[in-house]
């Protein structure tokens, strides 16, 4: 992290952000009926409600859209054109907690690792990312347990992270960008070490608030060496209803579709990916039959991939305890109780 | 030529020099990039194959590349794109992006003998294996390719089956032998030849690609008769929509098929579940 941290008040801050609206777009979270808050362009900095507990898609969706055109052929002349995305402005996506920031840094693991995708490159270049600590845990959340919050925990692939703490704003950066964004708010006051010590006292804290927690202490290794666990074959017959809700709220999940559509004189074909899912019947079907075609076979699939084949194929886990796929699933399918019955008959296997 | 650092989802064209029907429900499409580019490839790897307006579709390289900067998929009538492909004629354009994948360990094959079992249009990935051993047949050990089909009919490259027996053994099975051809052929599953392989097993390795089911008794088989688990790799098959480890379709477990394989040596993806059907 770039040292310098500076603390700002609150009417500062949204000062700052309007600031800001002339020369980018700025999304951020803005609360509708029910107490949802939902990431949405801010027409002012007051619109932005800075204590919403959970969105139900993550911020996810404006780096990585749920549908997105990739390229063009013109049949006649044989040319293909790339379609990569444009946006008017350069964006700001303020108020991302840490949990959906980690997210975003998971989902860089697979877009730009050997193979880059331009598509996700750019947007994600584009994006300037300002992270907000929680200072409260969501109702399903398990953030500490992955280590994902409730305060960041990386250093660097974000640009700036505030945190509230009585009366102002602590205001870190983790790049460049972001250290050169903040020089255009007013009254920035250098942080003092006292502003550091109520940091730490602010995250204690809110590390008091969570009631979900999962031990992941030797869990990928657990979850392998127990493909057969009953639990699968429970909950998915029981509860499952294969909805892929889950999936779709994940900030973690990257799996996608392509399609084409051709125009009506059939002289150029668009073709566009969008966000497909693994608990979908038809995702692994091929010609010769179907890989899991069971739900309880899809099910585990996305337990076994959020927490342990993650681990081996990038290097973190896939969860990053933001609790939506529970909040969100129609019949509160919990994956931490999923994995917690797994351990508890891990325990007792070894005892015996 | 695409440039490096570009969108590696935009597909080349490629010219069709010939489309060769080899049996009543598979053809072999023969390619050369239309650019003129170079383009080269290993026995086992794919590239993704499609229409404009119908989408792509991996398919394995039948050819073996001799540096003439061209390539064949034997392609069995199935789906949409397939369709489109089946009707090609000679100088059409299609797009393809790759090649893809790891494909089968020759290396590790030098100084051994060499069983190749191929189950129907398995044999398609598994043809530059055996024309690479042909080839350098000095190299190898004593080389069985075992090949099961349902009728003698429904056998691929027949005439290229009976030139490879000047040099390899080839075992031939068939479920019914109603169709008539020239080539000696065992009713039975392919699973029968086992007798028929006279080596030890152990200073063998094996290559095999086919039906889901065929795949998984002749590994249990080959285990049985004492061969080691590491030795035996299998192609697999998978839906895919990016081959390059994005699209997230075809994983087993932590293995891309697109990425890691869809060639694999038998215990690392076996650990997995939902591997075979």
């Amino acid at each position: 992290m770039i040292s310098d941290a500076f603390t700002l008040s609150r009417i500062d801050l949204l000062g700052w952000v309007d600031t800001l609206r002339a020369q980018f777009d700025i999304f951020g979270p803005v609360m509708k009926r029910r107490g949802q808050a939902v990431f949405e362009r801010l027409n002012k900095a007051q619109d932005m409600a800075l204590d919403y507990c959970s969105t139900m898609t993550s911020p996810r969706s404006l780096i990585y859209p749920p549908r997105q055109s990739l390229f063009t052929i013109d049949r006649k002349i044989g040319h293909y054109e790339t379609l990569v995305p444009k946006r008017g402005k350069e964006t700001i996506i303020f108020g991302i907690h840490p949990c959906d920031m980690h997210a975003i840094t998971v989902l860089d693991r697979t877009f730009l690792g050997d193979f880059k995708d331009c598509y996700y490159r750019r947007l994600r270049d584009d994006t300037i990312t300002v992270v907000l600590n929680c200072n409260q845990a969501c109702d399903q959340g398990f953030c500490p347990s992955m280590e994902t919050g409730p305060f960041l925990q990386i250093k660097d692939r974000f640009d700036l992270v505030l945190t509230a703490k009585c009366g102002d704003y602590l205001v870190e950066f983790g790049s460049q960008r972001g250290k050169d964004l903040s020089k255009r708010a007013n009254n920035l006051r250098r942080a003092s070490r006292k502003d550091f010590v109520e940091k730490k006292r602010v995250e204690m804290r809110a590390r008091t608030t969570f009631i979900k927690s999962l031990d992941t202490n030797g869990l990928p290794e657990l979850l392998m060496r127990n493909l057969d666990h009953p639990v699968y074959k429970r909950t998915a017959d029981a509860r499952c209803l294969g909805c892929t809700n889950c999936t779709m709220v994940c900030p973690t999940c990257y799996c996608y579709n392509v399609e084409d559509s051709t125009s009506f004189d059939l002289n150029t074909t668009t073709r566009s990916r969008h966000c497909d899912s693994c608990q979908e019947l038809n995702f692994a079907k091929v010609h010769e039959g179907n890989f899991r075609s069971s739900r309880q076979a899809r099910l585990r699939q996305f337990v076994t991939h959020k927490l342990a084949t993650w681990i081996e194929q990038y290097g973190c886990f896939g969860c990053v305890g933001c609790g939506r796929c529970m909040t969100w699933c129609p019949t509160g399918i919990d994956l931490t109780e999923m994995a917690k019955e797994i351990q508890r008959d891990g325990r007792t296997e070894k005892t015996i | 030529m695409r440039k490096p650092g570009s969108n590696p989802l935009l597909p080349r064209f490629a010219v069709v020099d010939e489309v060769v029907s080899e049996t009543k429900d598979t053809f072999s499409v023969n390619l050369f990039p239309e650019d003129g580019s170079t383009f080269s490839y290993r026995p086992g790897q794919f590239n993704m194959v499609g229409v404009p307006g119908l989408g792509e579709a991996p398919f394995s390289f039948s050819s073996l590349d001799t540096g003439e900067n061209t390539f064949i998929h034997t392609i069995r009538k199935a789906g949409n794109v397939v369709g489109a492909l089946a009707k090609l004629k000679k100088g059409a354009k299609v797009h393809f992006r790759g090649p893809y994948g790891d494909g089968w360990p020759l290396d590790k094959a030098q100084g051994k003998n060499v069983i190749v079992i191929a189950g129907g249009i398995g044999l398609a990935p598994l043809r530059p294996v055996v024309r690479h051993l042909i080839m350098n047949r000095s190299v190898f050990g004593k080389v069985f390719l075992l090949y099961g089909a349902r009728t003698p009919a429904d056998m691929l490259y027949k005439a290229e089956l009976k030139s490879w027996a000047k040099d390899v053994d080839v075992l031939l099975s068939a479920d019914e032998l109603n169709g008539k051809g020239s080539l000696e052929v065992h009713q039975g599953l392919v699973t029968r030849l086992f007798d028929q392989i006279d080596i030890s097993l152990s200073d063998s390795i094996t290559f095999t690609c086919g039906p889901q089911i065929m795949m998984r008794f002749v590994a249990a088989g080959l285990i049985l008769d004492g061969q080691n688990a590491r030795d035996i790799y299998v192609s697999l098959e998978r839906r895919m929509k990016c081959g390059i480890g994005h699209c997230g379709h075809c994983q087993i477990g932590a293995q891309y098929v697109c990425r890691h394989g869809p060639v694999f040596c038998l215990p690392d993806i076996e650990r997995f579940a939902d591997t075979l059907l």
